[in-house]
């Protein structure tokens, strides 16, 4: 099963007074993997500015732009091609709790980023109490514990923007009990970290499901945020938490890293005589005609139902 | 050179410069005005006429006795341009820049900082005010010289000096314009003593009184004083003289770039026209729109000269 | 100290015999049995000088360094002279085949350690291969994700390092601690030498003391050869933090000496990915920037926003190639405590030799056996946490008290990443001008390290000597200058 996704992600930027200077990292160029390929992808930025790009720590894709000139308003366009195949099915392959931590030594080591605390994802006092209510049994298969987490993390909180802000750690959501898909991915995380399951921060987006009359809705999202876990047999697998689902093929992985602070789609940093800043943002994803992009065909046959 | 450093120079040089008038002016003043009997009910307003400074007074001292005024023009805090602010901007501007200039230039500004921090209104009865003025002159003069005489004429050099001239040419025809502006209704005692001592007040506020007397004689004459103080290219302390000594440093600037560069529009009109004009013209046509006319030149050119070369955002 | 050399002499008494210290190396006795036309003689006759003699030295070289006060030193707010590390004119003398022996280890040192630093940033090999545990590195504070991928002009990562040395009882030479990322002090190391030269310039010529004089012109030439674009004269500059740093004086004398531009965050500017600094005549394209900042402050779009110190867009500007940092960003992964602990290794695992300089034993507390032996016997080791400079957060199990060790072991236990253990080495002591409640001086042995200062630039160079701290209080193993330290001269003699 192949989809090809044309996504097209705009953020506009206005000034109360010219901005100046400005300095950005751009990670919008969805990633390359075994499962999905970037075939075209174009950044358009007004005003034009010189841009270096180069893959981060991570391995993610970055357009370093920086515009010297005073201008009113600043518009980024990353349009990009996107074909992704079905996810293999599941490993079923089973491994206990006791029997994974047992040979944890080298993969402490190998993933050490994926294990340890990171900024938004801190190991308070209130996170490992949290996690104390949702520690694996020793006896527990991995993999089954990772999916019991995310299903967990989906039943207890609420999505709900408006809540939470952008610079939000873990503490947050267990304060308010609501969030959105960053704190979800943040909360679970740093669970599956505190259990001993390397985790990380993804950053991406989610295509539509497809309306059953057949035409693609051309939603206007925000990019979508949930991470993957190193399970074993099976490696870095993808989990929703928001939606409660394991990463299908409408998850298309633009950048990965411990957490948020690794891979927002935008960083800047500015001059200006003024102080405000408004920020808009448009996002289309339209599957190229002739593909199915909605679900396998199990979830095709419930929406014809 | 940095723009940053550009930049603090010029303000160091501007507020030395500006202290010293000040100084020179509250001193000349202040005597005059024991020696006087004064003639109305406000007698330091011509004095705070000259600085702009009536209603910053008037709203924090409730009298304009002798106290208050030397307390404010000299130490007060909240005064942005008392002398005792005026140096320790010019300190400020300088401390982080000492190896810009010659260690003696330093080692003398930071001194009268030292100094001038432990005055308290106190240094007007003792040592008095006379003594006082007189020590602080002094200090303007030693570092003056030192200034001359240790510094090459480089940018550092000439980045101070068009501070210290764009503040002398504002300072010394502003001082005339207020003068002249008290002192002209007295139509009646053209002539007479008063009169005299007061345009002599006026010419030794710019420390032109010996000047005056060699070029004019014993005479004092309206038309000489505009003449020395606005258009005599020898005076150093004219409008003309400050207005030249600026254009050549600004031209040397503008050499020391790696393609020639224009020097900053104005500069050369108001050259010209400081030679063109002359005392009796100036006064008939106007004494007051004719200095407006220099200050908004400056000012014109000082605005450029920011953008220029000085400018860092 | 007001009393002129002449109302001391009349004061003292008749000369005082120097006491070594039991069971510690002391350095200028040993260089005293020297053979006399080596260093034997120049050893004795500054052990003997009477206290008239010291009185005298000590009064002329403050007298000195006040002259010079005008031109060095004092931001402080009185602008009156404060010199911030004491100067003791006995100067510390180091002879030429042990400098030999010292030179090279200090190059080889400083070599692996920039090895590292391209490595862990790169390839990671020695991590892959076992050698220094990966998470070791991960977890240190200064290891600088944002760094990874850029490649420096000549690999050299490190540009100027500073080893801090010191002696144990037997005079064996061992590392304390490197500081790959702003170290400082070189500044003192050559007015010191200035004021040298004229307290002492008979015994200096006959004992034939290297000159240091060229350190400066040594530096620029390491500066310039890292210049991206090789042009006639790349425009080098100095990025100081101002006037507020301590260390301020060092990068206003630096800054002099290599006749470059001064900078601060402010006068500079990154456009279209290169560096510029605002001069009244226009940008001026920066090739080299010397930077005497913390990479926290370097970069408001990588590292902290809030920092006024740095300029946006650095970052990139050196991963495009435009310009060069010296020393580069992420260095302190080296020069961490715990890290130190594998610097033998790297110097197998990188150069293929066997460490010429041996480095004091370390042990992790996250290692649970180590952490346990040294728990039960803290009293004998020092306690360092491995994120703190400056001498802070040290604490010297022998002269704890015993709260102080309560507190250190509840620290541990906390949080046992951070803290690393060493046995108390017993520093060499070396005679320093210690003047008594009655002004009188004489000679007394005090503990001593040094610093040397190693470039690297197209080939590696070392200051002859380097900056010799002792610690002024008696018994004292602190030298850092921060906390009651003082300097000597440090002559290297010639061969």
């Amino acid at each position: 099963m192949t989809m090809r996704l044309r996504i097209c992600h705009t953020t506009r930027f206005t000034y109360d007074e010219p901005a100046y200077q400005s300095h950005n990292q751009i990670r919008m160029r969805p990633l390359e993997s075994a499962d999905q390929s970037c075939v075209e992808f174009a950044l358009e930025i007004t005003p034009a500015g010189e841009t270096l790009e180069f893959q981060d720590y991570y391995g993610n894709h970055v357009a370093a732009v920086s515009i010297h000139d005073p201008h009113d308003s600043l518009t980024i366009m990353a349009r990009s091609l996107v074909e992704r195949v079905s996810e293999p099915a599941p490993s079923t392959d089973a491994m206990s709790f006791e029997q994974f931590l047992r040979d944890d030594r080298q993969r402490i080591l190998s993933q050490y980023d994926f294990l340890s605390a990171s900024p938004y994802a801190p190991f308070s006092d209130r996170m490992r109490k949290f996690f104390w209510i949702a520690r694996p049994r020793t006896d527990e298969d991995v993999a089954g514990y990772v999916q019991r987490v995310v299903a967990f993390v989906r039943d207890q909180f609420y999505y709900r923007p408006g809540v939470t802000k952008v610079h939000s750690t873990v503490d947050e959501i267990l304060t308010t009990g609501a969030g959105v898909c960053q704190d979800f991915a943040h909360l679970t995380i740093a669970i599956l970290r505190l259990a001993g399951v390397p985790a990380r921060y993804v950053s991406g987006y989610l295509a539509p499901r497809r309306h059953p009359s057949g035409k693609t809705p051309v939603g206007s999202q925000a990019s979508h945020a949930w991470l993957e876990a190193q399970l074993p047999y099976q490696g870095w697998i993808g989990f929703d938490p928001t939606n409660g689902c394991r990463a299908d093929f409408r998850h298309i992985r633009v950048a990965v890293g411990r957490d948020y602070s690794d891979v927002p789609p935008l960083r800047g940093v500015y001059r200006s005589f003024g102080r405000l800043q408004t920020m808009s943002v448009d996002l289309k994803l339209e599957s190229e005609a002739g593909e199915n992009p909605a679900g396998d065909g199990l979830s095709q046959r419930q929406e014809q139902q | 050179m940095l723009r940053r450093v550009a930049n603090n120079l010029f303000w160091a040089a501007r507020n030395l410069e500006r202290a010293e008038w000040r100084a020179r002016l509250v001193d000349v003043n202040y005597h005059l005005l024991i020696e006087t009997s004064p003639r109305d009910s406000a007698p330091w307003e011509p004095l705070l006429a000259i600085f702009g400074e009536i209603e910053p007074f008037a709203a924090r001292y409730s009298i304009a006795d002798e106290r208050s005024v030397l307390n404010f023009f000299t130490l007060d805090p909240e005064n942005p341009n008392s002398i005792r602010n005026c140096i320790n901007v010019a300190r400020e501007n300088l401390r982080a820049l000492r190896h810009h200039v010659s260690s003696e230039f330093w080692l003398d500004v930071n001194t009268l900082y030292l100094t001038a921090q432990s005055w308290t209104p106190a240094v007007f009865d003792s040592p008095g005010v006379y003594a006082f003025f007189s020590e602080l002159n002094d200090w303007f003069y030693r570092i003056r010289g030192i200034r001359h005489s240790t510094l090459s004429r480089d940018l550092a050099y000439d980045f101070m000096r068009i501070g210290i001239m764009l503040e002398r040419a504002e300072d010394v025809s502003r001082m005339l314009d207020v003068k002249y502006h008290f002192l002209m209704p007295r139509l009646e005692d053209v002539g007479s003593a008063a009169d005299m001592m007061q345009w002599a007040a006026v010419l030794r506020s710019a420390s032109a009184l010996e000047a005056y007397r060699m070029r004019f004689g014993n005479s004092i004459r309206l038309e000489n004083v505009v003449d020395i103080l606005l258009f005599d290219s020898a005076f150093p302390r004219s409008a003309r003289y400050s207005i030249d000594a600026m254009a050549e440093s600004l031209r040397r600037i503008a050499s020391k770039g790696d393609a020639p560069r224009p020097i900053p529009q104005g500069v050369e009109e108001l050259q010209k026209e400081l030679i063109i004009e002359n005392a009796p013209k100036a006064i008939a046509g106007g004494l007051h729109e004719f200095i407006l006319h220099i200050q908004e030149s400056c000012d014109a050119i000082f605005a450029q000269i920011y953008d220029e070369y000085l400018k860092t955002e | 100290m007001s009393a002129t050399a002449s109302e001391l002499s009349r004061m003292m008494p008749a000369s005082s015999a120097y006491c070594c210290r039991e069971g510690l190396f002391d350095e200028m006795i040993e260089l005293a049995k020297s053979p006399p036309e080596r260093c034997g003689s120049i050893a004795h006759g500054l052990l003997s000088m009477p206290s008239a003699r010291l009185a005298e030295l000590w009064s002329r070289a403050d007298l000195m360094f006040r002259r010079r006060g005008a031109t060095f030193n004092v931001y402080g707010e009185q602008g009156g002279v404060e010199r911030i590390l004491p100067f003791d004119p006995i100067p510390r003398i180091i002879d030429a085949e042990t400098w030999t022996q010292l030179e090279a280890g200090l190059i080889q040192r400083v070599r692996a350690l920039n090895a590292f630093i391209g490595d862990v940033y790169g390839e990671g090999a020695i991590m892959k291969d076992g050698v220094v545990p990966r998470d070791l590195v991960l977890s240190c504070p200064q290891f600088r994700r944002e760094a990874a991928g850029i490649r420096p002009p000549l690999g050299n990562f490190i540009t100027v390092g500073g080893i801090d040395l010191v002696r144990g009882p037997d005079g064996r030479f061992f590392v304390l601690e490197d500081n790959v990322r702003t170290p400082s002090g070189v500044s003192y190391v050559l007015e010191n030498r200035v004021v040298m030269t004229r307290l002492m310039p008979d015994l200096m010529r006959a004992a034939a003391v290297r000159s240091i004089e060229h350190y400066p012109a040594d530096l620029l030439q390491c500066l310039i050869e890292m210049a991206p674009r090789q042009n006639a004269r790349p425009t080098i500059a100095l990025l100081t933090p101002g006037p507020f740093n301590s260390a301020f004086f060092e990068h206003v004398f630096l800054s002099q000496q290599l006749g470059i531009d001064m900078v601060e965050g402010q006068d500079l500017l990154c456009m279209d990915h290169k560096l510029y600094m605002k001069t009244v005549h226009g940008l001026r394209q920066i090739d080299v920037l010397y930077r005497r900042i913390d990479d926290d402050f370097l970069d408001p779009l990588v590292f902290r926003p809030d920092s006024m110190l740095g300029v946006a867009g650095l970052t990139s500007v050196l991963r495009a190639g435009n310009v060069a940092l010296a020393n580069g960003i992420g260095t302190g992964v080296a020069d961490d405590k715990a890290i130190y602990a594998y610097t033998p290794a790297m110097i197998r695992y990188y150069l293929g030799e066997t460490p010429i300089l041996p480095i004091v034993e370390t042990y992790l507390m996250r290692d649970p056996a180590a952490r346990d032996e040294v728990l039960n016997h803290i009293d004998r080791y020092v306690i360092k946490p491995t994120g703190e400079s400056g001498g802070y957060g040290v604490v010297i199990g022998p002269h704890a008290s015993e709260k102080e060790l309560e507190g250190t072991r509840a620290r541990v236990l906390h949080d046992p990443a951070n803290y690393i253990a060493q046995p108390v080495l017993s520093l060499s002591v070396h005679p320093t001008i210690i003047f008594d409640a009655a002004g009188t001086p004489s000679l007394e042995p005090r503990h001593i390290d040094l610093r040397p200062f190693v470039l690297l630039g197209a080939k590696p160079r070392v200051l002859p000597g380097g900056l010799s701290r002792v610690a002024l209080r008696r018994g004292s193993l602190v030298v850092n200058s921060s906390q009651g330290g003082g300097s000597k001269d440090t002559w290297v003699l010639g061969a």
